[in-house]
């Protein structure tokens, strides 16, 4: 009888608990939902080269994330080698000079690239969506970096064989990655742009050991960023249909 | 759902034609500005232009603004508010998208 009272007693104390959880709730952020919605993608970074241990826990973010049949599909490489960092971007403005010259039909006299870069953008509408189209420009004139100085980058490759969508997992891990270096008041980027130099030349796949069953599936820069880049800001809201009690709902 | 044309579907827009593609927007506080320049340096767009010591958004055609807020949040005297997301049209059209809003907590649902 006594036990059973004492059972009672808990379970009350663990239901006012939660109560009381959900209480502020309403009126504070959690510390994990800050860093997700402070997270913005850093540009600006710091020379200092960011503590091995440090990175070495970011990639243990990483290593626990979710996936597909818990397949883990992925391979991680850690450059903090200036003169790779430094000669993939080379790589990548290259190819990115080329495109443009090829594809950029935007410049005074040069409407006449419009139907064949029409083409292409239909043919690689991902690839060449306006926003990356206008950073090819940019990237092969020096406006826009692309791991912007930061003295750490992960290269996140695939493995080919993953179960159901090993791209997606590569993102799942790569974002887990991402909160837990803001946790720690670094910044990161993702750079997807890094692509070309694996997807158009043999020399960075050959330098770095990139062969079966890998493939190129993102990057992330990582570095202490300059000023205070993280901070709360404005986005669009989606219309989400939400299904309940036999209507439908629009809410936002 | 049901908001493609067969044209909207099929047309891949003309990239520098403002009616076709449109930039993002901000909008600067010149009162609260410092002039440190700081957002210039953390636009990943190249879109904010410093000056007579001040920054501004580039004119339509140069500006690829894609309101991604960095300026926003690294701005410290919390000069600068995004005003609008960018809109494209045809193949890319902007869909399922509404108004600005920051982080909301629901707390008194």
């Amino acid at each position: 009888m006594a036990q059973k009272a004492k059972a009672a007693v808990v379970a009350k104390s663990k239901k006012d608990a939660r109560a009381e959880a959900i209480e502020r709730l309403r009126t504070d952020w959690t510390e994990t939902e800050k860093v997700i919605l402070r997270r913005r993608s850093v540009r600006l970074y710091k020379k200092e080269q960011v503590p091995e241990f440090m990175v070495k826990r970011i990639l243990e973010a990483g290593r626990f994330a979710p996936s597909a049949g818990n397949c883990q599909p992925w391979k991680f490489i850690v450059l903090r080698e200036p003169e790779i960092i430094d000669g993939i971007t080379d790589t990548v403005v290259e190819i990115t000079k080329k495109f443009n010259a090829m594809l950029d039909y935007r410049k005074p006299g040069a409407s006449w690239r419009r139907p064949l870069a029409k083409t292409f953008i239909r043919l690689r509408h991902n690839d060449l969506h306006p926003v990356p189209f206008g950073a090819i420009g940019m990237i092969s004139e020096g406006r826009l970096g692309l791991w912007h100085g930061a003295p750490t980058v992960i290269l996140i490759f695939k493995d080919i064989r993953g179960v159901s969508s090993p791209e997606l997992d590569c993102g799942i891990a790569g974002q887990n990655m991402v909160l837990a270096a803001h946790s720690m008041g670094l910044g990161t980027c993702w750079v997807g742009f890094a692509k070309l130099a694996f997807q158009y030349t043999k020399k960075w796949k050959e330098r770095l050991n990139i062969e079966y069953p890998y493939s190129w599936a993102n990057s992330l820069a990582i570095g202490w960023p300059k000023g205070e880049p993280d901070g709360m800001v404005e986005r669009p809201v989606h219309p989400v249909d939400w299904y309940e009690n036999g209507t439908k709902t629009v809410c936002e | 759902m049901g908001q493609f044309s067969f044209l909207e579907k099929i047309r891949i827009p003309t990239y520098n034609d403002p009616d076709q593609v449109e930039a993002g927007g901000v909008e600067f506080d010149y009162e609260k500005c410092s002039g440190c320049s700081i957002c210039v340096e953390a636009c990943p767009a190249d879109s904010i232009v410093f000056q007579d010591k001040k920054p501004y958004l580039k004119p339509t055609g140069e500006n690829e603004c894609i309101a991604c807020g960095d300026c926003v949040a690294i701005c410290p005297e919390g000069a600068i508010q995004v005003t609008k997301g960018y809109r494209y049209t045809g193949y890319f059209k902007t869909v399922d998208q509404g108004d600005l809003k920051p982080p909301r907590l629901f707390g008194d649902e």
